[in-house]
């Protein structure tokens, strides 16, 4: 950060301090919604869902191997093959945002082509697991499985559009070097790796039922005392730290964000009117699904923030069609992200991806809005 | 005098690979030079997607993962 920015932002915050009328009672309601709202996601959310998710995501980060992956999607691989690799991929090759636009950029240039290349860039942060996890979570499950499938279908469907529209791009992606890494070092049997995963699922999934209390803190007990097993007995020292590592490291990198988010998602449901949003919003119509979608391209949701702040929104009244617009295009797509877009893809290929992102996203939602 | 280039755009690991790196030589006084390389198109050209990128002297080692110590030492006094 640059000084003058700095002194910026210290000039703006005095500035609030000194002229907010504090004592208002929109103020005050605000601040206490806020604070209620981050009450909530704290009793019922971290602990029985977040963590758990970032400890899959550290396993995905560590255990999966994305060599294997990443293989299917060089440039001769057969495209019915290319095209459901790459719109399941990004949940498993990009657990955090900065390794997306590499990963992008070499299949782009160098592996599938163009139409692979869009669905990964899509399905990146869309179908990214920790998220999943929190919408199913906070939403309910045929929210988030819903998001999950539109966000598959819309990423195979906007790669096809756009390896056809630009049918010249591929020429000379066949020759170019295309390495994906150099020998894997995970060493583990297939199977002890899935039931490390599946483990952890389970004990995600247990939080969620509503069983016996006490039934379930046995059985939540005992899984982890498997997966200590696993760890002590199985897995080498230094990829538990590993494991221990990616963890942290996205625990550091997401939950401050969150914890942001959700403060202003309880400020938003105190701050805006909810005519605003019904009269928006909250009929299942094409227009309030453009609107949820434009909404979403324009403006930029840290990972998982879409979570609270599209709750709040159907709270005030936003139809559960606009919701899952505004869920497909808020993580794919923001204002910082397109300038990124123009820089990599050029002037005639970035707006044609936004918008085919933006129309398909508005007849995904409307879809959903309509059938279920 | 070995060249050595990391390529990433910033990930976590990319920053713990050049720590490691500044700590071997330190360590055991080697003489490399250590530079980072972070824009993209330089990285792809070296067929990198997955980052950290590990090249010493023109010849890419490691993708994707920082390798432990005593690997790197190998590579660094070959």
């Amino acid at each position: 950060m640059k000084e003058w920015m700095k002194f910026a932002l210290l000039a703006v915050a005095f500035a609030i301090f000194y002229f907010a009328p504090i004592d208002a009672p929109i103020v005050l309601a605000s601040i206490s919604a806020g604070l209620s709202l981050l009450h909530e996601y704290a009793r019922l959310h971290v602990l029985t869902c977040l963590v758990p998710a970032f400890f899959i995501a550290g396993t995905i980060a560590v255990y999966v191997k994305k060599e294997a992956v990443l293989q299917l999607l060089g440039p001769t691989t057969k495209k019915y093959i290319a095209y459901p690799i790459a719109s399941v991929s990004g949940g498993i090759l990009a657990v955090c945002s900065c390794t997306i636009l590499p990963l992008f950029t070499g299949i782009y240039k160098r592996g599938a082509g163009i139409g692979p290349a869009v669905a990964f860039l899509f399905t990146g942060p869309a179908i990214n697991i920790t998220a999943i996890l929190l919408t199913g979570s906070v939403l309910g499950w045929d929210f988030a499985i819903s998001r999950l499938i539109a966000a598959m279908v819309i990423s195979v469907v906007a790669g096809l559009f756009m390896a056809f529209l630009f049918k010249e791009h591929d020429r000379n992606n066949a020759n170019g070097a295309f390495a994906t890494g150099l020998g894997s070092d995970v060493e583990y049997s297939n199977t002890l790796i899935l039931l490390f995963f599946l483990l952890q699922l389970a004990i995600l999934v247990l939080f969620g039922l509503s069983i016996d209390p006490l039934f379930k803190a046995i059985l939540i007990i005992a899984i982890i005392a498997v997966l200590l097993g696993i760890v002590f007995f199985k897995f080498q020292k230094e990829h538990n730290l590993a494991w221990l590592n990616e963890t942290w490291d996205l625990t550091k990198k997401i939950l401050p964000y969150l914890f942001v988010g959700v403060f202003v998602a309880g400020i938003i449901e105190v701050v805006v009117p909810q005519e605003v949003v019904t009269s928006l919003v909250g009929q299942n119509s094409l227009l309030a699904n453009v609107i949820a979608s434009t909404f979403g391209a324009f403006m930029y949701f840290a990972t998982l923030t879409e979570v609270p702040i599209i709750q709040k929104l159907m709270g005030l009244g936003m139809g559960r069609g606009p919701a899952l617009t505004l869920f497909l295009t808020g993580n794919a797509l923001s204002l910082p992200s397109m300038i990124v877009l123009f820089k990599v893809m050029g002037k005639k290929q970035a707006p044609a991806y936004i918008l085919t992102i933006m129309v398909l996203s508005v007849f995904a939602g409307w879809l959903f809005g309509e059938v279920i | 005098m070995k060249n050595v280039a990391i390529l990433g755009s910033g990930c976590s690991k990319c920053k713990v690979l050049e720590q490691r790196l500044q700590d071997l030589k330190a360590a055991h006084a080697l003489d490399i030079s250590v530079v980072k390389v972070t824009d993209l198109e330089q990285i792809i050209s070296h067929g990198v997607m997955m980052t950290p990128g590990l090249v010493i002297d023109g010849q890419l080692k490691s993708v994707g993962t920082v390798p432990k110590d005593s690997q790197l030492l190998e590579w660094l006094k070959e």
